[in-house]
């Protein structure tokens, strides 16, 4: 079962093709890609690449596959900006969740190419954020900092961390939304998001 | 199961739901609007933790 998983995970290779080679895209559903490209693609590219710790090629199969599987929901999809925005957000984080944990369960595989060399051209402003968001996590109640340590941070997944905390999954999730929510809000105060 | 996952937004902003919960919560989402507008703002919340995580050696926390 678990062989299996693994193998469906790999088999859906990124290829910069993967729109042409879908069957059931058809011309309509292309423009439609093309839309969606046009509207949000370069806005979620410099997002996705920040996730991806500027793994350029990484960044742009994720927003390949986003904006496929946004093609995918088209038809119940809410249309209102913000939330659309939001919902891709969400669909490419999933993706690159999905990347990292391939990535670091085939460790040898995972290519030196020497990123750490590349220089980002906001360095000393990611830093700077880096730390306010540090800083903002030690305010949190312990129980709040955990739940996002061994969530979030550590690529783990609900029932991972649940086992970890010793918690239902069903509490770490509610744990983890009134510790988001501390969070969001004290940035908020400090003038982050 | 039986109570709406209202909850679930947090995590599934962070993409961190299994696949049959975010199907769960997405289906929600689509009725929701308390989750909709939460999680148009929450939409900032994983990018600034990516900030941290990035910062992090990235063989901290890692097997091996
Ligand atoms: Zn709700």
């Amino acid at each position: 079962m678990l062989n299996r998983c693994k193998y469906v995970a790999v088999s859906r290779k990124p290829s910069p093709e993967s729109a042409e080679l879908d069957p059931g895209i058809n011309e309509q559903d292309e423009r439609l890609i093309g839309a969606l490209y046009q509207a949000f693609g370069s806005r979620l590219l410099h997002h996705v690449r920040r996730a991806t710790g500027n793994d350029h090629h990484w960044a742009e199969d994720v927003v390949q596959e986003t904006l496929v599987r946004a093609w995918r929901h088209a038809g119940k999809l809410n249309h209102e900006p913000g939330l659309l925005w939001a919902w891709l957000l969400t669909v490419a984080r999933r993706i690159i969740i999905d990347g990292r944990r391939r990535r670091s369960a085939r460790p040898e595989e995972v290519e030196d190419t020497g990123l750490d060399a590349v220089s980002v051209p906001d360095e000393s402003e990611r830093t700077i954020a880096a730390m306010v968001v540090s800083e903002a996590l030690e305010r949190l109640s312990v129980e709040h900092r955990e739940v996002i340590e061994e969530t979030y941070l550590r690529d783990r997944t609900i029932n991972e961390a649940a086992e970890v905390l010793r918690i239902p999954p069903g509490t770490v999730k509610s744990r983890l939304y009134y510790a988001i929510r501390a969070l969001r809000r004290d940035l908020k105060e400090k003038g982050v998001t | 199961m039986s109570s709406p996952p209202h909850h679930e937004v947090a995590a599934y902003a962070l993409g961190l739901l299994d696949q049959e919960d975010n199907e769960v919560f997405e289906r929600h989402l689509v009725e929701c609007v308390d989750c909709q507008t939460e999680l148009t703002e929450l939409a900032d919340v994983p990018d600034l933790l990516d900030e941290v995580r990035n910062k992090r050696s990235p063989i901290e926390g890692r097997p091996g």
